[in-house]
């Protein structure tokens, strides 16, 4: 079998040069330089503004009492639709139902919001918060300790004065 | 032929015995109607006022428990006038109810909140504190949150009329009436108490042992046949996790009705056991060795070749396919005994007010299907002793799901080949040239043969751990190595040749047992004492 050799034609050099986007970008950088809007961050000296509906990783709620508020009723595991949570109920030395053991695995979570819209006893929230650095993978299981120290403000999964979206 | 009666029931003409309830007569076209006191296994009161039903000609609406059908009579269940009733009736029913869905036992198979969500009023009207109860320990396995009941009295009435031990009764009046229980007394030292909290139609009565432990809707639930007794109850496993969670009665009019006894309900922690034998270990020369089980399995093959006349532990634990394949192998390998060992109780304890259903003497689920494939019984009332004909044996010793718990380390050591098919290690199994590991009755399918000789089948509810494989495969796969023959392949195969070797199993086809279970040809009426 004869070997055919492919023959490229390349646009010639004088209606290709490479000078006029470089020109046209040039361009564009300094329409930006005298342009008195400026559109650049100075985080994390400056903080992001995050919507009052953003969806981060979760708050549980707690007592006064330091208690945690979830009652293990088990809606949340139920709903989760990356089953993410898991929970062992229980009851405490007063009678009361709780969660033995209650985990959210942040990296399977899709930050839906379901947990917090289906829970009865709004315990457990998704939060305002990005900044979720670690340096192990199993740091991203969080145990209901870890949710109940985490300090960022939770989400509104609605607006109050427009609960329908309208 | 009972005389029939032509009535209607929200259009759909039906004919049902005289005498039947216009309840029963609706649910024999298939329309609920709701109700909390009436239960098919007692008295009805009336009580519960939810069953009301709209009768044309009637001046007011009929409850549906007692009212029995009249000819021509037209009935209505979903008339507005129907709806209005059921409706107010819920309400009333929630004005002192706590709504604690979110932390009751009951919540996803509550009656009350499934009638409530499918036909109550979307929001109380109610502004008057509620009266509060709280929590009592009723003694027994069984908890009461007075908040949640119904005050149907089907407690009451299952304790005084099926048990017929009178422990519990209302105390208090109208709105502060309450179930509770004589004295300090109790609930303890009765063995049917465990059937209230099935009955109770919500979280009012609950289990101690399953308290918070699962919620319902995460359960999945198995059909199975009760292990504790040669009964034979009809119960559903409820699994999550691959662990038994709670043990429930399913209904089986011929068998256990509705019921089951409190020593098999709790009675199910075994198959939960984690120290498992999980592959097929050969020991030679002093050397264990796990392998496949085709490795394992052709060694054995080798080994048993001349090794001698058989001796065989069976147990009354195994199913009939297990039996059926273990008599055939020792056929196959020149014939020899096959013994088994079985708990007895000194008493049978019935439940007074169903006079079939009783927990047996005979505390295994098989021993009837043993003595059918020709075991005898040895050994002592606690499931000890008997096999020192076995112990000293010095051909083929094959010992089936007998865990050897009092035999010592010297078990089978004259043996020439010494096989060991159990569920966990035994110190008898010492000595043992192979050790095969075995699944339970929960981790595969087959069928048990009661007392009254009625095989009921039960179905896989979790997976076996690591390589454990039902007793039937195995033994089936040797007895057709060495006997011929086909191998069995499912639990159904295995009762069809079981069929073909056991004359007393001819006849009857697994899609006879099906769920209901089948009679043997050769059966045997009981009643309880
Ligand atoms: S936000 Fe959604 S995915 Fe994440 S835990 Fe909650 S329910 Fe699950
Ligand atoms: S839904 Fe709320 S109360 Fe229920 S288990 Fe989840 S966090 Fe706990
Ligand atoms: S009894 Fe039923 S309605 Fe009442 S709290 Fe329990 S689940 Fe809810
Ligand atoms: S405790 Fe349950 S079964 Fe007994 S009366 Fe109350 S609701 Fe009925």
């Amino acid at each position: 079998m004869a070997i055919s050799v492919k023959v490229m034609h390349r646009p010639e050099p004088e209606t290709t040069s490479y000078l006029r986007a470089a020109l046209s970008g040039m361009a564009l950088t300094f329409k930006h330089m005298v342009n008195p809007t400026k559109v650049t961050q100075q985080y994390p000296e400056e903080m992001t503004h995050l919507s009052p509906r953003w969806r981060g990783t979760h708050v549980m709620e707690q007592h006064a009492d330091g208690r945690p508020k979830c009652v293990a009723c088990g809606l949340c595991p139920t709903v989760c639709p990356a089953n993410c949570i898991r929970l062992v109920g229980g009851e405490d030395d007063q009678g009361n139902r709780y969660p033995i053991v209650y985990e959210i695995d942040e990296f399977r979570c899709i930050f839906c919001g379901m947990c917090q819209e289906v829970c009865p006893v709004e315990a457990i929230h998704v939060g305002r918060h990005f900044e979720n650095a670690e340096y192990t993978r199993e740091r991203f299981v969080y145990d209901l300790d870890r949710l109940m120290e985490q300090d960022h403000p939770s989400t509104l999964l609605w607006d109050p004065s427009d609960p329908s979206s309208e | 032929m009972p005389e029939m009666v032509t009535l209607t029931i929200d259009g759909h003409e039906v004919s049902v015995p005289k005498g039947t309830t216009i309840l029963e007569a609706a649910k024999s076209i298939g329309t609920e109607v709701p109700h909390y006191c009436y239960h098919p296994g007692m008295s009805s009161p009336a009580m519960c006022r939810l069953c009301l039903v709209e009768v044309e000609g009637a001046p007011k609406p009929m409850p549906g428990c007692v009212t029995t059908v009249m000819d021509g009579q037209v009935v209505h269940t979903q008339s507005e006038q129907a709806l209005k009733n059921r409706r107010g009736v819920l309400e009333f029913y929630l004005v002192n109810h706590p709504l604690d869905c979110p932390i009751c036992d009951m919540s996803g198979e509550c009656n009350l909140q499934d009638y409530v969500h499918a036909e109550g009023r979307e929001h109380g009207r109610g502004r008057e504190p509620k009266r509060i109860f709280g929590r009592d320990d009723f003694g027994g396995d069984v908890l009461f949150y007075g908040d949640r009941c119904v005050m149907c009295t089907r407690c009451v009435r299952f304790m005084s009329e099926v048990e017929q031990d009178h422990r519990l009764t209302v105390v208090e009046r109208g709105n502060r009436s309450v179930i509770d229980t004589f004295y300090e007394e109790g609930l303890d030292g009765t063995y049917w108490h465990g059937n209230i909290v099935d009955i109770c139609p919500v979280g009012a009565l609950v289990s101690k042992e399953f308290l918070h432990k699962a919620r319902a809707w995460d359960l999945t639930h198995t059909p199975s046949v009760c292990t504790g007794c040669a009964q034979g109850c009809n119960i559903d496993l409820h699994t999550r996790d691959n662990l038994v969670q709670r043990v429930k009665p399913r209904e089986n009019l011929d068998v256990n009705a509705w019921w089951i006894c409190d020593y098999g309900r709790h009675g199910y922690e075994w198959m939960n056991r984690g120290d498992r034998l999980e592959a097929p270990v050969m020991r030679s020369a002093g050397a264990s060795q796990a392998m496949a089980w085709g490795d394992a399995l052709r060694a054995l093959l080798a080994k048993a070749d001349g090794a001698g006349p058989v001796k065989a532990i069976a147990s009354a634990k195994s199913s009939n396919e297990d039996l059926g394949a273990l008599k055939r192998l020792v056929d196959a390998l020149g014939g020899g005994d096959i013994v088994y060992r079985s708990a007895r109780a000194d008493d049978e304890v019935p439940l007074k007010g169903f006079p079939t259903l009783a927990r047996r003497t005979d505390l295994t689920p098989n021993a009837t299907g043993a003595d059918l494939v020709g075991a005898s019984r040895v050994g002592d009332d606690d499931a000890t002793g008997g096999l020192d004909a076995v112990s000293g044996h010095d051909g083929i010793v094959i010992v089936l799901n007998d865990d050897l718990s009092d035999q010592g380390e010297d078990f089978g050591a004259n043996a020439s080949l010494f096989v060991y098919m159990g569920t966990h290690a035994s110190a008898g199994a010492t000595h043992a040239d192979f050790v095969l590991p075995i699944s339970t009755h929960a981790e595969g399918e087959g069928s048990f043969t009661n007392l009254e000789r009625r095989v009921q089948r039960f179905a896989k509810a979790m997976d076996a751990p690591g390589m454990a494989r039902p007793a039937w495969l195995v033994l089936g796969a040797l007895a057709a190595e060495t006997g011929g023959g086909d191998a069995p392949r499912s639990a159904a195969d295995a009762f069809a040749a079981l069929g073909r070797s056991v004359s007393a199993f001819a006849g009857i086809t697994w899609e006879d047992v099906g769920t209901r279970g089948a009679l043997l040809n050769e059966s045997v009426s009981v009643t309880g004492d």
